[in-house]
């Protein structure tokens, strides 16, 4: 049992993290070679002044339209995308293993905090579930793989929430912590999760486009 | 014959009510011992200033009588100008007399990770043994 | 909105789904195979990583569905959300790898010609940036492929490819109609002149089709303005006078492309400094941001200024000068062609005021004005879908009404005819004009002599 929490605590997670690292990289490549090669006319409305423009007005919270009329949506929305980042990365636990793997630590976060924080993550995505099912627009759009995308995500949540609280099953929560957290990592370049890097590409040509050709705001 | 009708009991039957009450109070003494919290062997981590987690579950002579560990440098080891100095033991010093809170040049393993690294690796390499965060961090 | 404001659906326009003999001729000579081929053909030869990035990032959220004049209108059904209607369209085609029925073409076809205003709006309220018009327009492209484009508007393509203008306007008649006009005006201004192929004037001024066609007094209205500001400005006699441009939105590029060459090149051959568009939100677009990129010019390869930019230039410059402002109480519509296509907003704004006593401005309003519901071909598609567009307006009329205002300013041919429909539709006794006919109204009629 200790060789196989060897593998997925050791090279599993480099390969997990391998992949996504290596997997946005590589479709941020094909992106741009495919955009040499088919799309080339984007880079004549590109600017760099329009696409920050745009980027960073949607980023303020609350400033662009869309977000003044939804805002609920938005609220747990930028809370969610904050905590799923921050959440794992100033965890004390993860951090203690990156200090044992390579000497390096940062400021943690408090434990109980966390813990609520984790809290909070799983509420967003029980709402994001739960909107999916009930908003006639959004249902409509839904396909069991919106839920699944959403499994995806709580599945590390829930079992780190559980395995630090010792509840039951202490072992099997971690290892299913451990996995769950690969997996999501290996998916985000080949899901829809990768629109992390790909949304802020279309919001760059949309924002160039409104900023340079049609001298518009697009928020 | 149904018990609860009669109306005397016999010396025998006394004797044997004494010996299973004295067992039951045996069993209630040892059950609170065995779920107060002081009942775990834990390691001392009175040096942390704000440990984050109990001290870890260990309990030496089970430990090293499983593991059939017999020479006391195989954890308590000496190191000096970075190397290992070989027979040589270290059982009578404190860990934190090399292993500082914090890493620095002196020794570049912190406390915390020198036990850390002392338990899993080994555990890892042996194949046996805890070596998840709560598998020794038992909630106390 | 309140709901005292609340505008009641006529019973008498039952809603239902039409279609019309062009897309039912169309869909009936359609074999499995052709559809499959060009479905894949367009999808994967015509796209590239936008079209990938744009189908394959969006993550069904539904915040398009808020921006939608149709979803909006419908009592929100989902069917109609931005999303929605990709969802029903291009999805789908690429789900099924474009072995698609008869039946989802028909309602494709439907739903990117008659239910899609290719306005925008949604791309300001997708989180990502999405641009679902282009999705439509694609679905657009697959529909002329097929030939199963609506009739009416295909009509005007057809004009487009014969005549290089849309309404099927013979070159003489549009030469004796610039003529009868100049004639009528002379009467107003006697040295007044609407100048044919002057090489090397200034300004070339075009219009759409329907101005010739059924709209004559516009073209009197411009060369007036024109002769009171003293422009040197000229018109074209041969195609390519026609700025409008319906193959951008039928999804025939090939067409498309060819009306924007003969326009530049007329322009070209004029050799004048810049071109000014009449107030259509459409050919605007076609030549500032469409038509120019299909042959290759990143930006136009002339300066391309709208009559509203035009109009605002002639008023602060102080050629034009207004003798008495507009007394009624007037409302603004931002078409999307030059608001969100070009931020005239608020220059249209400052025109208003300058021409005006009292200016109530609609809500929402500038780039995030809800679309007229008719441009983007979706009026071009004809009397079989009139009933369905006025349904799908409902909350246009909701908007237009809740202003107040006597008369609404529309800045945009397809705007002004289809908010002239809503006005009727929903009984808004409200005057549907353009600025050109404001500011005729109001300018001092000065002669222009030569020289001044």
């Amino acid at each position: 049992m200790n060789a196989f929490i060897d593998f997925i605590m050791g090279p599993m997670v480099w390969i997990a993290f391998l992949i996504f690292i290596l997997g946005l990289i590589f479709k941020l490549v094909i992106i741009i070679k495919d955009v040499n090669d088919r799309e080339s006319y984007i880079y004549s409305y590109l600017t760099l002044k329009h696409s920050l423009r745009s980027i960073f007005a949607w980023l303020i919270p609350f400033f662009p339209q869309s977000t003044k009329q939804s805002p609920v949506f938005y609220s747990i929305s930028y809370i969610f995308h904050l905590l799923l980042f921050i959440v794992p990365i100033f965890l004390m636990s993860h951090i203690v293993l990156v200090n044992e793997a390579f000497q390096v630590s940062w400021v943690a976060l408090d434990d109980g905090l966390a813990d609520i924080l984790t809290l909070v993550v799983i509420i967003a995505l029980v709402f994001f579930a739960i909107r999916r099912y009930t908003v006639p627009e959004v249902k409509y759009l839904t396909s069991y793989k919106d839920y699944i995308l959403i499994l995806i995500i709580a599945l590390p949540f829930i079992t780190g929430f559980l395995a630090y609280h010792q509840f039951f099953l202490y072992k099997a929560m971690v290892i299913a912590h451990v996995i769950s957290g690969e997996i999501m990592l290996i998916l985000i370049p080949f899901s829809r999760f990768s629109h992390m890097i790909v949304a802020p590409l279309t919001r760059a040509y949309m924002g160039s486009e409104f900023g340079n050709v049609r001298h518009a705001k697009d928020w | 014959m149904k018990p609860w009708k009669r109306k005397s009991i016999n010396r025998e039957t006394k004797m044997k009510q004494k010996v299973i009450f004295m067992g039951f109070i045996l069993f209630l003494f040892t059950a609170v011992v065995a779920f107060s919290n002081t009942e775990l062997e834990r390691l001392d981590n009175s040096v942390f200033e704000k440990p984050h987690r109990p001290g870890a579950v260990f309990e030496h002579d089970d430990h090293n009588e499983m593991a059939e560990i017999d020479d006391c440098a195989v954890c308590h080891h000496v190191y000096e100008n970075k190397k290992l100095v070989e027979d040589e033991s270290s059982e009578d010093s404190f860990c934190s007399d090399c292993h500082f809170l914090k890493a620095n040049q002196e020794n570049l393993i912190s406390l915390e990770v020198a036990y850390h690294k002392q338990c899993r690796d080994c555990h890892f390499e042996e194949n046996k043994g805890p070596v998840l965060c709560g598998e020794c961090h038992i909630k106390e | 909105m309140s709901n005292d404001m609340e505008i009641k659906d006529k019973p008498s326009v039952v809603k239902e789904k039409n279609t019309d003999e062009a897309v039912e001729a169309g869909l009936a000579k359609l074999t499995p195979e052709r559809i499959k081929n060009t479905i894949n053909q367009v999808l994967q030869k015509e796209t590239g990583p936008r079209f990938k990035a744009y189908v394959e990032t969006c993550m069904h959220c539904g915040l398009c569905a808020e921006a939608c004049l149709y979803f909006l209108s419908n009592d929100r059904d989902p069917s109609y959300s931005p999303a929605g209607k990709v969802k029903q369209t291009i999805w789908e085609m690429l789900d099924k790898k474009g072995e698609v029925s008869i039946e989802f073409l028909r309602r494709a076809v439907h739903i990117a010609h008659t239910e899609c205003n290719v306005c925008k709006r949604c791309s300001m309220y997708c989180p990502f940036g999405i641009d679902i018009a282009y999705l439509m327009l694609m679905v657009r492209r697959i529909c002329h492929k097929l030939e199963i484009t609506p009739l009416y508007i295909q009509d005007t393509v057809n004009s487009h490819s014969a005549t290089m203008n849309q309404m099927w306007v013979k070159e003489d008649e549009w030469i004796d109609t610039l003529q009868w006009q100049e004639e009528d005006a002379r009467e107003e201004f006697e040295d007044l002149r609407i100048p044919l192929d002057k090489e090397g004037a200034d300004i070339m001024y075009s219009v759409i089709a329907p101005e010739p066609k059924f709209q004559a007094g516009l073209l009197y209205q411009a060369a007036t303005i024109m002769h009171a500001a003293g422009i040197s400005w000229t018109m074209p006699s041969s195609p390519g006078w026609d700025n409008s441009n319906m193959a951008m939105f039928t999804g025939d590029n090939e067409i498309s492309g060819r009306i924007a060459r003969a326009f530049y090149e007329t322009a070209a051959r004029l050799k004048v400094k810049k071109i000014v568009m009449g107030e259509c939100g459409h050919a605007f677009r076609s030549t500032y941001d469409v038509g120019n990129r299909w042959i290759g010019w990143a930006m136009p390869p002339f300066e391309v200024v709208h009559a509203l930019e035009f109009y605002h230039e002639l008023l602060t410059s102080g050629r034009i000068t207004i003798a008495e402002k507009f007394k009624k109480t007037v409302t603004l519509h931002d078409p999307c062609n030059v608001s969100r296509g070009r931020g005239l907003h608020d220059m249209a704004r400052e025109v208003t005021n300058m021409l005006c006593e009292s200016f109530i401005d609609m809500t929402p309003n500038r780039e995030h004005n809800f679309c007229c519901g008719a441009g983007g071909g979706v009026i071009n598609c004809g009397p079989p879908y009139k009933g369905e567009r006025m349904i799908n307006n409902k909350f246009k009329a909701e908007q237009l009404k809740a202003t107040g205002a006597e008369v609404l300013i529309a800045p945009c041919h397809n705007c002004h005819s289809g908010l002239e429909d809503i006005v009727h539709h929903y009984d808004l006794n409200m005057e549907v004009k353009f600025l050109g006919d404001i500011i005729y109204e109001t300018m001092e009629k000065k002669i222009y002599k030569p020289g001044d």
